[in-house]
């Protein structure tokens, strides 16, 4: 498996959110600013990319029997080091992301990927099948964060980015984000956990239909470069 | 049993070298997790009552159920009590300033997972949180949200929030008056 095949798993084909449809809980329930989605998105990346380096490097080792066991144990540590790490270095984050780090634990996502991938792949094939799966999840919270924000409460980069005192980007959580329009006109109702279901699933609508129409296009190039070919041999 | 063994000696490496990992981990960080936590906590005191510095007060709070501590104040200025309450969400934990003559100084939200734009406007550094919290100053042990013959505006959409923090400040002036 090459490397531009993995990336279009991760990012399209295979996505882990809109495609495989797992991970959904803390994808729900934290995507209601930017500073969130991000911080949530980049410690899956790494936790899911360390986790996946660790569990292909033991595959030889770890017995059958036991391997979920192991797998648990292998993510737990990972888990808790990210969230130590977030603890004493961005604490606005781990604050506003709360209980769903240690969550990142019972994640699919990164069972999932232990399971069906790491188990069967090389180091090499698994450290960028973590990259690409991560980024993928990281790309649906952006999207999913700032559609909310912005027909939500109608802002853009609430937590991350500070206008009060100059446009910069900030890490306390402080930062307001960019009032697009007046808070009172948007749909609050994106805000609620129900707002994260309309999101949610709008979204996988649109990937559905996306590769639906891109499958029926290469059936139908297919078919026309059969046809070609047959009409060709009934010439001769 | 040979099989056994080994499965159970594959488990155990891989626990020990993990718990090892977290062993450091935790050395390098504790300290300034710890000290983030206190400079989490003078802050939201000090936005309550102000004060230099706060002794934790040892009594039974056993009648008091959601109070979880109570600090007096070095200089005399009263006593924060830090209480844990059931919010709409979930839990909801504020600092609440006692005055010497049992009124509320003010309240600070320390943490809480109330709905955004709503129960969270409680805690948000917003004109509307300010003019929420600000309501509080003065209060007496009889607070109460105006739609139970209080004076306390509850926040539109959040009766829940406002009335567990409401709540919350009552009992805080309660349990400073037991401690006498």
């Amino acid at each position: 498996m090459n490397i531009k095949n993995q990336f279009k798993e991760g990012l399209i084909t295979n996505n882990p959110v809109l495609v495989q449809q797992i991970g959904m809980c803390a994808t729900m329930a934290i995507t209601t600013t930017l500073f969130n989605g991000i911080g949530m998105g980049l410690s899956v990346l790494i936790i899911l990319t360390c986790c996946n380096v660790v569990i292909s490097a033991l595959r030889k080792i770890i017995p059958n029997e036991i391997r979920l066991a192991i797998f648990v144990v292998v993510i737990a540590g990972f888990v808790t080091i990210v969230d130590l790490l977030l603890q004493a270095f961005i604490p606005a984050l781990s604050k506003s992301l709360g209980v769903f780090i240690p969550l990142i634990v019972v994640n699919c996502i990164i069972i999932g990927r232990a399971e069906a991938f790491c188990q069967k792949n090389t180091v090499g094939a698994s450290f960028f099948d973590g990259i690409f799966q991560g980024f993928g999840y990281t790309c649906v919270l952006i999207i999913m964060c700032v559609a909310r924000e912005l027909l939500g409460s109608g802002r853009f980069g609430g937590g991350l980015i500070d206008v009060a005192n100059g446009f910069r980007f900030t890490l306390d959580g402080t930062g307001s984000g960019v009032q697009i329009f007046p808070a009172e006109y948007g749909a609050s109702i994106l805000n609620l956990p129900f707002g994260g279901f309309i999101t949610l699933g709008m979204l996988i609508a649109v990937m559905q239909y996306a590769l639906k129409k891109s499958k029926k296009k290469k059936e139908l190039a297919a078919r026309l470069v059969l046809e070609e070919a047959e009409r060709k041999e009934a010439e001769a | 049993m040979n099989k056994i063994l080994k499965l159970a000696l594959v488990l155990f490496l891989v626990c020990a070298v993990t718990a090892g990992i977290l062993g450091g981990i935790n050395e390098l960080t504790k300290d300034r997790i710890a000290e983030i936590n206190r400079l989490a906590t003078i802050a939201a005191y000090s936005t309550v009552l102000k004060a230099d510095g706060y002794d934790l007060v040892e009594a039974d709070m056993s009648d008091f159920p959601t109070v979880d501590k109570i600090s007096r104040a070095t200089n005399g200025a009263g006593h924060v009590v830090e209480l844990t309450v059931s919010g709409a969400q979930g839990l909801i934990t504020i600092a609440v300033g006692v005055a010497p003559d049992y009124t509320c100084t003010g309240i600070s939200i320390i943490d809480h997972s109330e709905t955004s734009g709503l129960g969270a406007n409680a805690a948000a550094e917003s004109d509307v949180g300010r003019n929420f919290r600000a309501q509080f100053v003065g209060a007496d042990e009889s607070v109460a949200l105006s739609k139970f013959g209080g004076a306390i505006d509850a926040l539109s959409g959040a009766t829940i929030t406002s009335n567990a923090v409401t709540t919350a400040v009552a009992t805080a002036i309660r349990a400073v008056m037991a401690l006498g």
